[in-house]
């Protein structure tokens, strides 16, 4: 045990790195994992890219430079939210959240970014970020708090208030206009009422008439047309007479691709479909037609694979939390990872409407990545504790 | 051991509970994805793979040059030219109704039809023209003029989706000389398109129609370029995966002579036209509707000219024909000029076949070549009196004058002899009919040309099964027909005894009358045997296939397709007679050649006048030159010319001063010979 005794005459790096010291105990398969699929996405990236860049004269590693930035801030930020105590983030959540809502704000006023039509960025710090991935997280993080204080059951006036929570941020972001996002935020406190002992009722209370609200949106204008062609397409997308040229194009070609890819894939870079960038957005929400096309079944079905892994080891290090929120948080972070995968591979392969979502780790997008990344990081943190509660170190 | 207050470890069990369900739930949406994946790319990867080639791939068909044809000295008788023409791009210019895409679209239309004085509609059914893939433009005018090209390349942006190019179209330095023996290109049908034998084919594609361009297809044709392109989303090109340029077609090299096929076609026609001022000796102008020539080498049977009277300018198929030109040469009323008669027209060959009716007799044992037949003005058989060309009756003679006087009653005794024989045999042999078979009569010979006709010998089989066919319509028309009228009496004969081969068709068939028809191809191939020492060659107008930098790449030889089997004397014989209908006082063709220098270039031939009630006769002349060292053969046949040494031999006999170099020995194109209706 000689390395944890301190030595006053240890130099500053040594100190620097017993700071590390806890990642002894660190869930390195949740790290494998996420490392892995971040890995995987940086390749898919490089691979969508690689020849339309070169075409138009540009590096090839363009995006696939970015992407590793924002991979290694999100590695950064990973050891943060690991290394730092939880509990020692309960004050600020209340303020991240309040933050976070702000930005959003922000976003819709002319200060925001907007890229075809969709308004979800914001420039800060010279960086251009999407508040609305890390609403994800700050919005997490409150409803865990919420319910970090409830014993039992909680009551109708917790509930409520979760539920106001979640609309907050959901209509700032359904203004930007991002359908996808926005619902996962209702899929995302779904899970936490779930996992926080919510009566049953009232989950199918508030499941009915979130279903009840939507479809009566269908009838205003708050849906607009081109979502509310995606989906009715979507649904007639079999019949003959579908028009594969306008809505309907991107779930075709993205369904060629990757269907073309076959059992073990026509290998890194020789996708063709992907070089010839005949899936739009294949470097973003489409990422995984390139994983589909390139490494065929096999490699998706391991991407899936790494997801599936994500979620077990969530759950796991949920079910031995030490605190109530700690359990909420896991369970959040792998019930919202496994929803957004579904959600954005089932668009790919025609199984769900076109809603822009990307995919967890491997779309392109460095708030998604770091967010992503310092959600990990989070799942580790709850890990540490509760391994350093029931062998009693502390830190 | 710090430890939190409010949570029990490990979780409460409804907790465990919960988070389990939500793993179940999880994992269902995993594995709907993971099935998914299964489908899309293990089960359906193969069909997805091949709409991802078809979605990146682009094939761009170039067509290749076609061949030309050339005449036996090298001179071009079809060749190609560039011509200017209007493309239009149909998936952007209309929809999938065919109606314009959009308001745009609606104007360019509208211009364009201003533009090339059409009507809207019409321009839209030339851009709809289905006959052409989607992916290649579609001409829309052919052969427009600089001016009009110009202003749609000027003002692109009143004609978007138009385009200009050029398109290789046939060319005819000759003119129409040849039209039928050249035919023309037309459009690939949509049947044909269906055909595998068409598999190499794409709409839009030409395909030769008649004449050698027909015939010679495969090899004219050539090969057409491909291009594999790969494209991106937006259709733009990113690389070629593969490149297969085209391979021009083959020449053809013809046997024609082109000069002798003008001289010929203007003897045929002014001929014919100028026999039509013709008085007959019943008081009425000789209709002489329409005719046909044919030259062929005498030993290879190679056609030095073939020529088809009335005729057709192939100019006008060029881009396509307008329907009023294409129902004008299939008019009856205007003689069809389309058809190419030497190998399509069949007629009775009246006299001309009576060299092989003579072979037969002497081959039947019948007579020897010296042996003398009467000639009388009648011969009567089994009641019935057939009757000479001569009223006047005339002394008993031999094969070769039989065959100078074209005397039928020598032909008749000798048939109806013949027939005698045969009725008493178990199982006829049929000499006359097998002879006219070996002098290529009832077949088709096999010209490398569409649309020949094979002709008929009639034979007992033949009677039999045309009478079965036809019977009940003898038999209907004889109840109806007036009872006791001669018209009722033949109808009931023929629905009783029709199917008999009988003495009266033997006696008619021996001068070439009766049920025989032959084309005038035919009857040049029979003269080319005797003129070849009996052996009868397949007329052939190809010669030789060459590359388009003029390498020989085949050879097409004279194929030798039997032996009339006739022993010398007899050959002699009847080659004797067909010289002294030209050149002995008393032929019947001597008239006509009249003048001809026939101590320098021998000539020998024979007269026909076949009847076709109630039309006036078929003029016929077939004839070979030099006789003594035969170098040409030479047909003549004027449908409705009266008689063969009336209309027929003056053309031929300007056709062979052409041969052989001969100045004109009469003063205008066409004398008319003596009325001999043999």
């Amino acid at each position: 045990m000689s390395s944890t005794v301190r030595d006053p005459a240890a130099s500053p790096l040594r100190r620097a790195l017993a700071l590390l010291g806890p990642l002894r105990d660190a869930d390195l398969v949740v790290v494998a994992a996420a490392l892995g699929l971040t890995g995987v996405g940086l390749v898919a990236i490089h691979s969508a890219k690689a020849a339309s860049l070169a075409a138009q004269g540009l590096p090839a590693t363009l995006y696939t430079g970015r992407q590793a930035v924002a991979a290694a801030i999100g590695v950064v930020v990973m050891l943060v939210a690991t290394l730092v105590d939880y509990r020692r983030f309960r004050p600020f959540v209340p303020f991240a959240y309040l933050g976070t809502v702000l930005l959003l704000v922000l976003v819709l006023t002319p200060l925001g970014t907007s890229v075809r039509g969709s308004q979800r960025w914001i420039t800060l710090l010279g960086q251009q970020i999407q508040p609305s991935e890390l609403m994800k997280i700050a919005l997490l993080l409150g409803l865990a708090m919420l319910f970090h204080e409830t014993e039992g059951v909680p009551g109708l006036g917790r509930t409520l208030l979760a539920v106001g929570l979640t609309l907050l941020p959901m209509g700032l972001v359904f203004a930007q206009p991002d359908l996808g996002t926005s619902i996962t935020y209702l899929f995302l406190t779904g899970v936490v009422l779930l996992v926080s002992g919510t009566r049953v009722r009232w989950l199918l209370l508030i499941a009915v008439s979130g279903i009840g609200a939507f479809l009566a949106a269908l009838r205003t204008d708050l849906i607009r047309d081109y979502q509310l062609e995606r989906l009715t397409v979507f649904l007639g997308a079999d019949a003959p007479d579908a028009d594969l040229t306008g809505a309907l194009f991107q779930t075709r070609q993205s369904m060629i691709a990757i269907g073309s890819g076959g059992t073990y894939g026509k290998g890194l870079l020789e996708g063709t479909q992907t070089a010839l960038s005949f899936v739009p957005d294949n470097h973003t929400d489409f990422v995984f037609t390139v994983i589909g096309e390139e490494l065929g079944f096999v490699g998706a079905a391991s991407v899936l694979a790494l997801f599936a892994v994500l979620l077990w080891r969530a759950l796991r290090i949920a079910s031995q939390a030490l605190d109530r929120d700690a359990m909420i948080v896991a369970a959040g972070i792998g019930g919202v990872l496994v929803i957004q995968a579904f959600v954005n591979v089932g668009m790919t392969v025609g199984l769900m409407p076109v809603t822009g979502l990307p995919l967890p780790f491997l779309s392109y997008g460095g708030t998604s990545l770091i967010s992503w990344l310092g959600m990990t990081g989070l799942l580790l943190n709850v890990h540490l504790r509760s391994r350093q509660g029931l062998i009693g170190g502390r830190w | 051991m710090t430890r939190a207050l409010n949570v029990p470890d490990p979780q409460d069990r409804t907790t465990v509970l919960r988070l389990a369900f939500l793993g179940g739930l999880a994992v269902l949406l995993l594995a709907a994805l993971l099935a998914r994946l299964w489908f899309l790319q293990v089960l359906a990867g193969d069909r997805f793979a091949a709409l991802a080639d078809s979605t990146r791939l682009r094939t761009v068909v170039s067509a290749a040059p076609r061949g030309h044809v050339l005449a036996s000295d090298g001179r071009e008788l079809v060749r190609n030219r560039p011509a200017l023409a209007l493309v239009a791009d149909r998936q952007r210019l209309v929809d999938d109704a065919g109606r314009p895409r959009d308001d745009e679209s609606e104007r360019v239309v509208g211009r364009l039809a201003v533009l090339l004085g059409l009507e809207v509609d019409d321009v839209l059914g030339r851009i709809n023209d289905r006959r052409y893939s989607p992916f290649r433009p579609v001409p829309v005018a052919i052969d427009v003029p600089e001016e009009v090209l110009l202003s749609v390349r000027q003002n692109q942006e009143l004609f978007r989706g138009i385009g200009t190019d050029t398109i290789p179209v046939r060319e005819y330095p000759e003119g129409d000389l040849a039209a039928h023996l050249v035919g023309y290109l037309g459009q690939v049908s949509r049947e044909e398109l269906a055909d595998p034998a068409f598999a190499e084919y794409r709409g839009g594609d030409l395909v030769g129609r008649g004449g050698l361009e027909q015939a010679y297809e495969s090899d004219l044709r050539g090969r057409g370029g491909q291009q594999v392109l790969v494209v991106n989303r937006r259709g733009a090109v990113i690389d070629v995966q593969s490149d297969r340029a085209p391979v021009p077609g083959l020449d053809l090299v013809t046997w024609l002579d082109l000069d002798l096929q003008r001289e010929v076609e203007a003897a045929l026609a002014e001929g014919i036209v100028a026999s039509r001022s013709i008085l007959r000796s019943d008081g009425r102008l000789l209709p002489s509707t329409a005719g046909s020539a044919v030259v062929l080498d005498a030993r290879t049977g190679g056609v030095r000219a073939l020529a088809s009277f009335p005729s057709y300018d192939p100019r006008e198929f060029v881009g396509g024909v307008s329907v009023a030109y294409w129902e004008r040469v299939n008019d009856p009323a205007e003689y069809q000029p389309l058809t190419n008669r030497p190998i399509a027209g069949q007629y009775p060959p009246g006299s001309v076949f009576k060299v092989a009716s003579g072979a037969a007799m002497l081959e039947a044992g019948l007579v020897g070549p010296a042996t003398r037949v009467g000639c009388p003005a009648a011969y009567t058989a089994a009641d019935v009196t057939f009757r000479n060309w001569n009223p006047v009756g005339e002394g008993p003679m031999d094969l070769a004058t039989a065959l100078k006087r074209s005397c039928d009653t020598y032909f008749y005794d000798l048939s109806f002899r013949l027939w005698q024989q045969e009725q008493r045999q178990d199982e006829p042999d049929e000499v006359l009919q097998a002879v006219a078979r070996r002098f290529g009569f009832g077949g088709r010979l096999g010209i490398d040309l569409p649309g020949e006709q094979a002709g008929v010998v009639p034979s007992r089989e033949w009677r039999q099964e045309f009478w079965l066919r036809y019977r009940e319509g003898y038999c209907d028309r004889a109840e109806t027909a007036e009872p006791g009228s001669l018209a009722r009496e033949l109808l009931v004969d023929l629905c009783r005894f029709g199917g008999l081969w009988r003495g009266g068709d033997a006696v008619n068939l021996s001068i070439g009358q009766g049920d025989m028809l032959a084309t005038p191809l035919q009857v040049a191939a029979a003269y080319q045997a005797i003129a070849n020492d009996g052996v009868l060659m397949r007329p052939t107008v190809g010669r030789e296939l060459r590359d388009a930098e003029g390498t020989l790449v085949r050879t097409i030889e004279p194929e030798p397709l039997g032996d009339l089997g006739l022993g010398a004397a007899e050959l002699a014989a009847i080659r004797d007679g067909l010289e002294r209908v030209v050149m002995e006082p008393g032929g019947t063709a001597v008239g006509a050649f009249a003048g001809f220098p026939l101590d320098a270039v021998p000539v020998a031939g024979k007269t026909g006048t076949a009847e076709r009630d109630p039309r006036v006769p078929y003029a016929w002349f077939a004839a070979y030159a030099p006789a003594d060292a035969p170098e040409v053969v030479v047909v003549v046949s004027v449908e409705e010319g009266g008689g063969g040494s009336q209309t027929a031999a003056p053309i031929a006999r300007r056709i062979l001063e052409h041969v052989f170099g001969i100045e004109r020995t009469t003063e205008v194109g066409f004398v008319p010979g003596p009325e001999i209706l043999d």
